[in-house]
C-alpha cells in the first residue's frame, strides 16, 4: 500500500524554515511551555483545591459574562466555567498521555519488529495496520464506549488502539533505514540475536523520529478526545470534559457565547502549543 | 501484485466484519432490554434475539449478514423502523455533496497558495501561508465550525447557522445552508493541504530536472504548472482520497455541528440508540469505502507518476 508509505509533512524537509528556525529557545517557545505547564498545574491543582468548583450552582449568577470574579463567565446553571475548564482537563491530559504510550509501546514495538525481521510478520503487521487504517475509528470508538461505559481508561484506551497504526508506520520505516546499516550488522556479526540487536541498536536510533510524531498524537488524541465528549461520548455530564463545555454552550452562542468560547480558546491554544513545541524540537534536532 | 492487494484487502474486509459482528457480546446486560427496555416482555425478548440473532457467534452473523445483503436486505433500523439501505441511499448523497464541495474548495484554495508559498520560501507571502496554516491546523474542526457559525450567522447575521434544506424544495435556502459547513470543512482541509504540498513542491523545485529547465530559460509559473506540480502531488491526492473515505460516518462532527441529515448524524444518533442493524452496516461499509478509496489513489499514483506502475510494494 504505496498510500500509506509516504513520509508524513511533518517530517518532510522544509528547506527554508528550518533557516529562520535555528535559533535556541525563543519567546515564543517559552511562551507556550509555560502555558503548558500552567494549565497542567491549575487542572491537577482541580483535584485538591476545593476553591476550584466546577460542580457548584449558583442560580443568583446564571449566564454571567467574564468578570474578575468568574474569569471565564458562568454557564445557565451558574457554575464556574474556568473552574469547569481546568477541571475538564484533566481528562485529555489523562486520555492524551495514555493514548500516546499505548502508541509508542505497541505500535513503536509492532513496526520495529515488522520492519526489522520482515518476512511473515512484516505481512502480520501490514495487515494489522491496514485493518486499523480502514476502520472508522470515530465511530467504533463511541459504539464501543456505548456498550463499555465512558470513563478516562476507556476512552484513552481506544484512542490508543487507533493511534497504533501511524506510530508502527513511522518505527518501521526508520527500522528499514537502519536495519542494514553497518552498526547494526556489527552487532548481528558479534553474536547479538535480533531482540538483542533490536533493544541496543534499533530502537535507540528509531527513537528519534517516533518522538517528533508524539507531538502529534498528542494533539490528535486531544482533538479525539474533545470531540467524542462534543458528540456526547465522553464523560457524561456533570463531570465537565473541553468537548462538553463547548457543546453545552451551543444553544446559548447568541447570548452567551462565553461559556463555547472560552473553552474552544484553552482548547486551541493548548494543542496550538503542542504543535509549535512540536515543530520547534524536530526542526532544532534535526542533523543535517 | 494485484492479487496479493484485492487477497489482503479480503482479509482486512473479513476481519472488520467479524469485530462488527462481535459488538452485541460486548454489551453489558442483555441487549434485547437495552433496546427495548425495561418493561419488555419475554416473549418480545425473544423474537427481538431471534430476529437480530444478536446471541450468535460473530462468524455465524456475519454470514447471515452478507446472505441478507447480497438480496439487498441491511435489515431495518431498531428505532425508527426504517430499512436501513433506505436510510443509507437518503442520506448518503446529502454527505457526498458537502464532502465533495469541501474538498473542491480545499484544492482551489491549497493549489495558489501552496504554489505562491513554494516559489519563494521564507518569503513574507510564504510565511503569512504557513502561519495561518498552523493555526487553522490547531482549530479542532467542531471548532472551526462553531467559530464560523458565531460570526457569519450570529454577529453578523448572513447566513443560517444550522439546518439543511433539499434542493428541489428551495435551492437558494440549500445553497445559503450549506456554505458555512463548506467553508468549514474546506478551510480544515486546506490547512493540511498546504503544508503538504508546499512541502512536496519544494522538495521538487530543489531536483536537477527543475534546475536544467530553469537553465533552458522556461518561466517559473511555466515550470511550476507543467514540471513542479504533478510529482509533487501524490501526498495531496492520498489525503484528498482519505477525505472521501470518510464518507459513511467520518463526517459525524461537521454534520453535528451544522446539523446536517447526513451520514455522520445517522452514525451518531444509531450509536446512542445502540441501532445494530444500522451501525453495522455503517461499519462495513465505511471500510469498504476506505479500501476503494486507497484503491483509487493508488490507481491515481500510476497514472501521475508512472515509475510507481512497477516494482512497488
Amino acid at each position: 500500500m504505496a498510500a500509506v508509505e509516504q513520509t508524513p509533512a511533518a517530517t518532510a524537509p522544509h528547506a527554508a524554515t528550518q533557516t529562520y528556525n535555528r535559533r535556541r529557545v525563543g519567546g515564543l517557545d517559552l511562551l507556550c511551555l509555560t502555558y503548558l505547564v500552567c494549565l497542567a498545574t491549575g487542572c491537577l491543582l482541580s483535584l485538591v483545591l476545593p476553591q476550584i468548583d466546577a460542580y457548584g450552582q449558583d442560580f443568583t449568577a446564571v449566564l454571567q459574562p467574564p468578570s474578575p470574579e468568574h474569569w471565564f463567565g458562568t454557564d445557565s446553571n451558574g457554575r464556574d466555567i474556568f473552574d469547569r475548564t481546568l477541571k475538564g482537563g484533566l481528562s485529555s491530559i489523562v486520555v492524551a498521555l495514555l493514548t500516546v504510550t499505548i502508541g509508542i509501546v505497541v505500535g513503536g514495538g509492532l513496526g520495529v519488529v515488522g520492519g526489522y525481521l520482515g518476512g511473515v510478520a512484516d505481512v502480520v503487521v501490514g495487515t494489522l495496520l491496514e485493518l486499523l487504517l480502514s476502520l472508522p475509528g470515530l465511530i467504533l470508538v463511541m459504539v464501543v464506549i456505548t456498550l463499555l461505559g465512558p470513563g478516562y481508561w476507556t476512552i484513552g484506551t481506544l484512542i490508543g488502539i487507533f493511534m497504533i497504526a501511524p506510530f508502527a508506520r513511522i518505527a518501521r520505516s526508520a527500522t528499514l533505514a537502519v536495519r542494514d546499516r553497518s552498526f547494526v550488522q556489527a552487532s548481528r556479526l558479534l553474536g547479538a540475536g535480533p531482540a538483542r540487536a533490536i533493544v541496543t541498536e534499533v530502537i535507540p536510533s528509531v527513537l528519534p523520529a517516533v518522538g517528533a510524531y508524539a507531538f502529534t498524537a498528542v494533539t490528535a488524541a486531544v482533538v479525539a478526545e474533545g470531540s467524542l465528549s462534543f458528540l456526547g461520548f465522553g464523560l457524561q455530564p456533570p463531570e465537565p470534559s473541553w468537548g462538553g463545555l463547548i457543546s453545552e454552550g451551543r444553544t446559548h452562542l447568541g447570548t452567551a457565547p462565553w461559556i463555547t468560547l472560552a473553552p474552544s480558546m484553552v482548547l486551541c491554544a493548548t494543542i496550538l502549543s503542542v504543535n509549535l513545541l512540536g515543530q520547534r524540537l524536530s526542526t532544532t534536532t534535526r542533523q543535517p | 501484485m494485484l492479487l496479493t492487494r484485492i487477497l489482503r484487502s479480503v482479509v482486512v474486509l473479513a476481519l472488520v466484519g467479524l469485530l462488527t459482528m462481535a459488538l452485541p457480546s460486548l454489551t453489558t446486560g442483555n441487549p434485547a432490554i437495552a433496546a427495548l427496555g425495561m418493561e419488555a416482555s419475554r416473549e418480545q425478548i425473544a423474537e427481538f434475539l431471534s430476529r437480530l440473532n444478536l446471541d450468535d457467534p460473530a462468524p455465524q452473523r456475519l454470514a447471515a449478514w452478507l446472505g441478507n445483503a447480497a438480496q439487498g436486505d441491511l435489515g431495518s433500523s431498531l428505532t425508527t423502523g426504517r430499512e436501513v439501505a433506505e436510510e443509507i441511499i437518503t442520506r448518503l448523497p446529502i454527505t457526498l455533496e458537502l464532502l465533495a464541495l469541501g474538498q473542491v474548495l480545499a484544492l482551489a484554495i491549497t493549489l495558489p497558495v501552496a504554489m505562491a508559498s513554494a516559489w519563494r520560501p521564507g518569503s513574507i507571502l510564504d510565511r503569512f501561508a504557513t502561519t495561518v496554516a498552523f493555526v487553522l491546523i490547531s482549530i479542532p474542526v467542531f471548532v472551526l465550525g462553531l467559530l464560523a457559525i458565531a460570526l457569519f450567522a450570529v454577529m453578523l447575521n448572513l447566513l443560517p447557522a444550522t439546518g439543511w434544506v433539499h434542493p428541489l424544495d428551495d435551492p437558494v435556502g440549500h445553497v445559503r445552508h450549506l456554505v458555512l459547513p463548506v467553508l468549514t470543512v474546506g478551510l480544515s482541509e486546506a490547512a493540511v493541504l498546504v503544508r503538504v504540498l508546499r512541502a512536496d513542491l519544494i522538495t521538487t523545485l530543489g531536483q536537477p530536472y527543475v534546475m536544467a529547465a530553469r537553465s533552458r530559460g522556461m518561466s517559473l509559473p511555466r515550470l511550476m504548472l507543467t514540471r513542479a506540480l504533478r510529482p509533487s502531488s501524490l501526498s495531496t491526492v492520498t489525503l484528498v482520497g482519505l477525505g472521501f473515505g470518510a464518507v459513511f460516518g467520518g463526517s459525524a462532527l461537521i454534520e453535528t455541528v451544522f446539523a446536517v441529515p447526513g451520514m455522520g448524524r445517522l452514525a451518531v444518533s444509531a450509536i446512542g440508540a445502540r441501532d445494530f442493524p444500522v451501525i453495522e452496516a455503517i461499519i462495513i461499509f465505511s471500510a469498504v469505502a476506505v479500501l476503494l478509496a486507497m484503491a483509487i489513489v493508488d490507481f491515481l499514483y500510476t497514472r501521475i507518476d508512472p515509475r510507481t506502475r512497477r516494482g512497488r510494494s
